[in-house]
Order: structure tokens, then sequence, then C-alpha cells
């Protein structure tokens, strides 16, 4: 065998910047913001999400927590969390461009108050929006075909379907609809939220995802520092994994040792 | 440096720290002044806001951190002593806590009860699962929707306003003085006015500023916190009833004449303008979820203010010759002021040794102070 694709440089590609850590950490619910900051350089992660929503960004209050954020040098990936409309969005992710000096946005437009379920409706209009305006968008939606298929159209370059609603931690619920998500689009695809543990990211990355976003399941372990890296160490086990080329599931048992000396009428098959 | 009493003493700042601090060291013999800016009729600091809850156990299951525990078991009895020696004879209620999440949410109380046997291996705590009837039974006035809940002790919850107010006046009477409407900055041994460039030695100066002293500490913060305080008759509590949320915690405290904090909201931003309907209406709907008698309760106000906090979330207490610095105490003000009270008249008392190993910060000594002028 070759070892192409070990030595192969695997980095990920987002909207023209390549980053070699495929973990997205969210910067929130940490117990202290040092805590996060430990977090953080554990994790390897090179692109942070933050949310600015109730910090009352247009007079700048947050401005020594963000500074906090600043300081780890991630790329910093604002996020219009508990927003319900798209004009809300669309105005959050405005004075977000002028705080946070980047135009990238995390696209969330909340549709359901208890599981904060995407609302596809107004998040196609608010991406349609500000990709207009020069936004990168990287849209936090459901594993719907249909709505990956009209933000595709709408020109984002990167989809960021859930495993499972934020927060609950239960994984890849669709494995069917993810898996034809995959299957229909070559562009990046990053699972955002749902997932509660290492298994669950690295079952995601051995699906052929790009990357993972999360943040309670890091941020409320009773180890957060501990956890982060355990997800990195998930999340790099299952991109190297798919990689590498899963082998195919078999219905019969096929022995890893040789079966010369057996005599052949003592291999049964049950086909 | 003259150690015994009389000291001269001044404490910028006048909140939870600032008047424990005059009382104690007055009390010792020490000649004391405070500075506050705010004006004296209006007291804005945030012990004023706060809900006065001695919840060590429910705090460090939420921060996990056993330090802030076991500083805050001894806090409670630390409290009881002030309340005595104050001559406050109901102003300390010792009946626990109790948790409860609505039945969709029992995860999150699971959660936290795990959480709470996580912290440390403690005969002193009292944990005890109720069900629907031992809820009712503890606490008649809930929904009964309610179908298990956690009944928590030791922890105890305070008369803030009232301990606030006797505390006023018993500074009145030990003739410490008050210098209201007066910024300041502090330095080693001296004390500077913002607006005159006045200045004035000490032999030593005490900064317990909370959120005001940002401008001089670089790593202080101020995290937004927001409160409604309701009256109600048709509502009795025992005490404070914390209810566990994927999102969020809320809680709601039991005052005197039928008053009731719900609090908090916790957002890393320092803006001080006034509650945000969001807010509003988290805090509303979880405390009416509660029990449902509370949508006839009248809101009286609608509390906001900066918790001060440095990155780890917990209290720092640093020195240098003539200058002690006590910041930080963030959601734990009343749990952790006993702590940072002896510290700090341990400092003055001339103990430059005093570990402060129980919050598990480094020594004091040799420790760099944090200001920045």
């Amino acid at each position: 065998m070759s070892h192409i694709k070990t030595l192969a440089k695997d980095s990920l590609t987002l909207y023209g910047q390549s980053f070699q850590s495929r973990f997205l950490l969210g910067t929130a619910l940490y117990d202290s913001p040092q805590q996060m900051l430990d977090s953080v350089s554990a994790s390897g992660a090179e692109i942070l999400t933050l949310g600015l929503r109730r910090q009352n960004p247009e007079n700048g209050d947050g401005e020594r927590f963000w500074q906090m954020i600043r300081s780890t040098g991630c790329t910093l990936l604002p996020n219009t969390a508990g927003c319900k409309s798209a004009k809300e969005a669309i105005n959050l992710a405005l004075m977000s461009r002028e705080i946070f000096n980047t135009n990238w946005i995390k696209l969330e437009v909340i549709g359901d108050d208890y599981n904060l379920q995407p609302d596809p409706f107004q998040l196609l209009e608010a991406a349609q929006e500000l990709i207009a305006q020069d936004f990168c968008v990287l849209p936090y939606c459901t594993d719907d075909l249909i709505l990956c298929q009209r933000l595709r159209e709408a020109g984002c370059q990167v989809l960021m379907p859930w495993g499972a609603p934020i927060g609950t931690g239960r994984g890849l619920l669709n494995r069917y609809a993810l898996k034809s998500i995959r299957e229909r689009f070559d562009c990046p695809l990053i699972i955002d939220a749902g997932l509660g543990s290492p298994s669950q990211a690295c079952d995601a990355m051995e699906l052929g995802f790009d990357a993972v976003l999360l943040n309670t399941a890091v941020a409320k372990a009773r180890d957060p520092i501990l956890m982060a890296s355990s997800f990195k160490g998930a999340i790099n086990a299952g991109r190297d994994a798919y990689r590498a080329g899963l082998m195919q599931q078999r219905q019969t048992a096929s022995p890893s040792t040789p079966t010369i000396g057996q005599p052949f009428w003592h291999q049964h098959t049950n086909t | 440096m003259q150690l015994t009493p009389p000291l001269q003493i001044a404490i910028a700042g006048s909140g939870l720290l600032g008047r424990l601090l005059a009382w104690q060291l007055s009390l010792l013999g020490h000649k004391v002044v405070v500075y506050d800016k705010r004006p004296p009729e209006r007291d804005t600091s945030a012990a004023y806001t706060a809900a006065g809850m001695l919840a060590p156990i429910s705090e460090a299951a939420s921060s996990l951190n056993s330090n802030v525990l076991m500083a805050g078991i001894e806090s409670i009895q630390q409290w009881s002593l002030w309340c005595q020696s104050l001559n406050l004879t109901n102003a300390l209620h010792h009946g626990g806590s109790l948790v409860l999440a609505h039945p969709q949410d029992s995860a999150e109380l699971e959660q936290f009860n795990h959480d709470c046997r996580a912290l440390r291996d403690n005969e002193s705590l009292n944990i005890k699962s109720l069900n629907r009837n031992a809820i009712a039974e503890l606490e008649p006035h809930l929904s009964k929707s309610f179908e298990k809940g956690l009944w928590i002790n030791p922890e105890a919850h305070l008369d803030n306003r009232q301990l606030l107010n006797r505390l006023d006046a018993i500074l009145a009477t030990q003739q410490v003085t008050f210098n209201f409407n007066t910024d300041v900055n502090v330095g080693p041994g001296e004390i500077s006015e913002t607006q005159s460039d006045k200045i004035y030695r000490y032999d030593w100066v005490i900064d317990c500023r909370g959120a005001g002293a940002r401008s001089q500490l670089g790593q202080l913060r101020g995290v937004r916190g927001e409160t409604l305080h309701l009256h109600t008759r048709e509502i009795s509590l025992r005490r404070p009833i914390r209810l566990m949320h994927p999102r969020y915690q809320l809680y709601v405290v039991p005052k005197p004449e039928h008053r009731f904090v719900v609090g908090a909201t916790q957002l890393e931003s320092e803006d001080v303008s006034p509650i945000s309907l969001q807010s509003s209406l988290e805090l509303a709907s979880a405390v009416y979820t509660i029990a449902p008698a509370f949508s006839e309760a009248r809101v009286l106000e609608a509390g906001v203010n900066l918790r001060p906090a440095f990155r780890d979330n917990l209290p720092q207490v640093t020195t240098e010759p003539g200058l002690v610095i006590a910041n930080g105490l963030y959601r734990h003000g009343y749990l952790l002021a006993p702590l940072v009270v002896e510290q700090t008249i341990s400092i003055v008392a001339g103990n430059n040794n005093y570990a402060c190993e129980k919050l598990s910060a480094p020594p004091l000594t040799n420790r760099q102070a944090v200001y920045e002028i």
C-alpha cells in the first residue's frame, strides 16, 4: 500500500481559508472564561463561534469578554443565535461584521423556542440577503435535502446540518438523511449541534462529514478541558477512518486468521 | 508600620465587602473612612440587587468547584455569628433549597444530582430526593406538576436588604465616615479623588469597589445579571426554589413582607441598561410555572447590575504594603464574603503570610498585585 493519503496534507477549506483542525468549538456555557480558554486550547480548534445577541452589541458591552476570545488567535465565527426572523439575523450579522471585522457568519434562525429547531424559510431568506451583501454564510440547518439544495443555490459554500437539536447530546438522529446529504453535496459539510459524546463525533466524521461544531458537550462536561481533548482525538480518528476507507460490513464471519489446515467441509456458511 | 489600633484605614466601595470590612475593622478599634461614587440615598451595589442566597452545594454543583463548597459551608456558620452580633434575629433562614425541574426537563435534575454527588464525599451534605407528595409537603404553594425534586442542605438565605440597613445603622454609631458622591483611584497607602486630584494618605487602603474598579483592574470584568422583585400575598415559600432548565437556571427567593426575588440572568456583557424583554419573559415564565398564582404578583422592581469577575470567576485578595485589593466575588458575593473579609482583616492585622488556600488560589505573599495604574 502507498502512504499517499497518510502523508498528504488533509486540510479543511472553508470559503478559501484552510484549517488543520476539523473541530469548531462554541464559547458559551463554560464556568469561567479561563475554563473556556483552556478548553479551546485543548481542543486544537481554529474556529470559534460566539453569540452576541444578548450582550447589547450596539454599545460594545461584551467587549471584555470578546477580547478574551480574540486573544486565542482563532478565526471567529459570530453567530446569530437567538434570532427568530430573517430580519433580526441580518441586523445582527451586520453588527457582528463591524465588531469583529469579519464577513463570516454562522447563520442561525430559530423556529421553535423549545428545541431551537431552525426555521428553514427564514434561514433561506436571510442567507440570500447576506450573500448579496458579501457575507460568507455558514448556515445551521436541518437535515432536509431540499433545504440544503436551496441554501447551496443561494450561494452557501458550506452547509451545517444538525445531528440532533441543540444541547440534546443525541448524536446523529437521522443517519439516512445525513448520508443522503453527504452523497449529494460535494461542498464542505459540518455537523452542527446535537452531539453529546466523542463517539458520536467520530461517527459523523466516519460518515464523511468534513468537520464538527459543538459547544454544550464540552462546556457542560465535568472536566471540559479533558472533554475537549477527547473530542479532538475522536474527530481525528473518525476523519482518518473515513480517509482510510472503512471495510464493508458483512453478514458472515470472516476469520482474519487463515483457515488453511482446516478441512473445507468444516467451513460453514449461513447463506 | 504600626500594626496595633488605631490604624487609619480607607475603604473604596461601600458594597457588601466595604460595609462588612468597615464594621469589623471599626470594631477592632481602627479609624475607617469609606469612599463611594454613588449617592447616599440610592444603593446601587450588587449586594442590594442580589438575592442573598447562601447555596454552597448548588453553586458548587453548577461550577463543580469543591473549594467554593467548603468555603461556602463555613460561610453559613460565619453569617450565623454575624447576624447574632448584629442582633438580626430573623434575617438568616436555614431551610435549605429546593431544586426542581419540569417533567420534560428531568434530565437536568438528574445531571444536577449527579454533579452534587460528584463534588466530594462529605458527611455534612444532605441531598434528599423528593417525590410529588414530599414536594407538596415541603412547599404547599408550588405547582403540582413537579414530579421530582431535590432538597439540599445545608443551604440558607439572607434577608440582604435588612442586613445592609442594619450595617448602615451600626456603622453610623461606630464613627465610620462615609464620603459618597466621591469617585476615587486607589494606590498603596493613598486615595485620590478623580474629580479634584486631591490625595489622602492612610495606613491601609482597601479596594473593594466590585465592578466599579474595572478602570483600574485590567483583568476584572462585569457580568450582567437581571432580577425581578415581585410582591404577592397569594404565595408563601419557606426556602429558595431553583428551577433547572436546559438553557438556564433560575431561582425564586422569598423575602420579608411577601416579596420575592426572581433571578438571575447571566450575560457576558457590561451593559447596565434596563432589563430586556427577553430576560423579563424568561424570568416571569419560569416563576409562573413554579406557581401559577404568581401571575397576579406585582412587579416592584427589575434590578440590573454587574457581577465583578476575574477570568476564573473566583475571588482574589491581593496585597502590597498599604494596599489590599479584594474583588471578583462574581455570583458568590454573600457566599464568599466571610472568607474574603477574614483574609483582608488578617492582612491588615499584619499577617501577610496568610495563605489563600481555601479557593485554591496561589498564596497571597509574593503575589503580584493585579491593579494597573
